[in-house]
């Protein structure tokens, strides 16, 4: 007994430092944006300021137009997320609960869709954008003009489809009873009524769970606006952060307050909805 | 009649937003590329058909087979550790301990972090001149490295930072495969005078196996296609020793314009990544059954 005490101690003291130890590129980072420009030059390191400089988050913010890529980031974070939760949610019902001609091989050619690496197709996905017609001073050819390049379109519109969460969506909808459809279908309601009616109220847990995978990777999303946004006007935050450094020889604490306030919100968010966040996670992959 | 018809044609309207998506940025995408790759194709001048040229070329492109060897070096020594550390950590999470909320937190936070803000802190971090890792490293009197400037070091602190990053996720998915694993197997164990490490190799090990598979192949096809570290922290450098796959395909159509060769060089990221899936579909039925 005394030595499964013993052992339980020493577990204990294992976990707590390498969690401390994990935690401390995070504290560096909190730290650092609140040194002052001589104590990082010094060249003697300590963990904590020795002055606060609030200061630093004001100048980091004002090194460029922080609110707009905030609100760029944003738009398309929440965008993104509604769009394509009802787009999945709609087609996962679909799939699950109607037996439509064809389903089954549009399904796997859907699923098939998770294998590509986004970065594989960037090049004609690139030539498409700017070639989608009428937009951006483009012909009715796709001619002359940018297209969807530099656009709002560009960063929503490809992320709305989502291979992963159609088949959650499906999996999550094919454990619900037949009755809830014929209910659906002597209320007369069609399959669309019998999907917001019926299914979307018992949807919860399922659009939390696509939900928090949604938000985080548009969110923390760099490929995209990289390669589709070259204008200020459309930049996003991660863009943004990814520029911070050549702005100066890099100042690192107004580089670490900038990267701060970009992790802020999904470090926050984690934090309080913890449960959550592991929990889809663990339903993306082992269900998935 | 009508109502009839409008039954049979719901369910395509239904899932049309998808398809359509789907069709327009993957399905027809997935065809150009192909086509493109046979290609010389540039955005700045009509290209016309090479023929397998552009293959031939990628075989005998050194820069790019030393960006093939880096990214294979990257996912070895960024996924094995992840997984081996994540299964350490998430047996010891799971043995009855207090506090689980704190330490899953603590060691799942890295990964909520956008791969820009990861290379940004960590560039200060390896920082040669005023890094913390570097200052501590004087401050046990030993030589400073230049972590990410050498480049005999570059490609493996990345790939420390890659193992930071990645240990969250394995960590998250064997614990909820530990979890799921009855109590009344170890007890049975323990009857028979099983140690705790013996039941643990015996038992736990290969009742996780369908979620290492899975961790291993995720993290895998994650690690085929780093990019965000690389381009924000070294640019490929130095000496192109931290150039990886993705970063030459977005290098080579987006700074050099070459995009029929870039076409070519991503059917090389697209085969790797539908090999590893096949070879995950085949063994992933095979575990099931058993």
């Amino acid at each position: 007994m005394k030595k499964a005490g013993a052992t339980k101690s020493l577990i204990y003291v294992f976990l707590i430092v390498i969690t401390l130890l994990n935690l401390v590129p995070v504290v560096v980072m909190i730290f650092t944006s609140l040194k002052s420009n001589d104590e990082l030059v010094s060249g003697s390191f300590s963990l904590l300021p020795k002055h606060w400089m609030f200061d630093n988050y004001r100048q980091a913010m004002e090194s460029g137009n922080w609110a707009l890529y905030f609100k760029n980031s944003f738009v398309v974070t929440v965008v993104v997320t509604a769009g394509s939760l009802l787009f999945n949610t709609l087609a996962g019902y679909t799939f699950a609960r109607i037996r439509f001609r064809g389903s089954t091989m549009i399904f796997v050619c859907l699923l098939a869709g998770m294998m590509v690496p986004a970065q594989s197709i960037v090049v004609p996905q690139f030539i498409i954008m700017k070639s989608i017609p009428l937009f951006g001073h483009n012909d009715i050819w796709g001619q002359g003009g940018t297209g969807w390049l530099n656009t709002y379109f560009a960063l929503i519109i490809p992320a709305l489809s989502g291979s992963i969460g159609i088949f959650m969506a499906r999996q999550f909808y094919a454990s619900f009873p037949k009755d809830l459809d014929e209910a659906g279908y002597m209320d007369g309601l069609g399959y669309l009524g019998t999907y917001l009616r019926i299914y979307l109220p018992l949807s919860g847990p399922l659009m939390a769970t696509l939900g928090i995978l949604k938000i985080v990777s548009v969110w923390n999303e760099f490929f995209q606006p990289l390669i589709f946004t070259n204008t200020e006007s459309m930049r996003t935050i991660q863009l943004a952060l990814s520029l911070f450094k050549g702005e100066f020889t890099i100042q690192y604490n107004l580089l670490m307050a900038a990267t701060v306030l970009v992790s802020l919100p999904m470090l926050a968010a984690f934090l309080l909805f913890q449960k959550q966040f592991v929990g889809s996670v663990v339903s993306s992959g082992v269900k998935g | 009649m009508n109502a009839k018809w409008k039954r049979t044609l719901t369910p395509y309207l239904l899932i049309l937003p998808n398809v359509l998506i789907y069709f327009i940025f993957i399905f027809v995408p997935l065809l150009c590329v192909v086509y493109l790759s046979f290609t010389n194709y540039s955005i700045l001048s009509a290209g016309h058909w090479v023929g397998l040229s552009n293959y031939a070329r990628l075989l005998e492109d050194k820069l790019f087979m030393g960006a093939v060897r880096n990214t294979i070096v990257f996912w070895i020594v960024s996924v094995l550790p992840q997984m081996a550390i994540g299964l350490v950590l998430a047996a010891l999470l799971n043995s009855k301990i207090k506090g689980l909320p704190f330490f899953r937190a603590g060691l799942y936070l890295p990964s909520v972090i956008s791969g820009v803000a990861v290379s940004m802190t960590w560039l200060y971090l390896y920082d040669y001149q005023s890094g913390p890792f570097n200052a501590a490293l004087k401050a046990l009197h030993l030589n400073p490295i230049n972590w990410l400037g050498d480049s005999q070091y570059a490609l493996m602190s990345i790939s420390i930072l890659g193992v930071w990053v990645g240990t969250g996720y394995a960590l998250i998915v064997y614990l909820a495969g530990l979890q799921s694993i009855s109590q009344e197997l170890y007890e049975a164990a323990s009857i028979d005078g099983a140690t705790r490490l013996r039941s643990f190799i015996r038992i736990t090990v290969p009742l996780l196996n369908p979620m290492t598979f899975f961790i291993f192949v995720t993290a895998t096809i994650r690690s085929f296609q780093v990019f965000d570290y690389v381009y924000v922290m070294t640019k490929g450098g130095p000496l192109n020793s931290t150039n990886t796959i993705v970063n030459s395909i977005v290098d080579t159509s987006f700074a050099q314009y070459e995009m029929g060769y870039a076409s070519a060089l991503s059917i090389f990221l697209l085969a790797i990544t539908l090999v590893i899936t096949l070879i995950n579909y085949r063994v992933g039925t095979k575990t099931l059954d058993s």
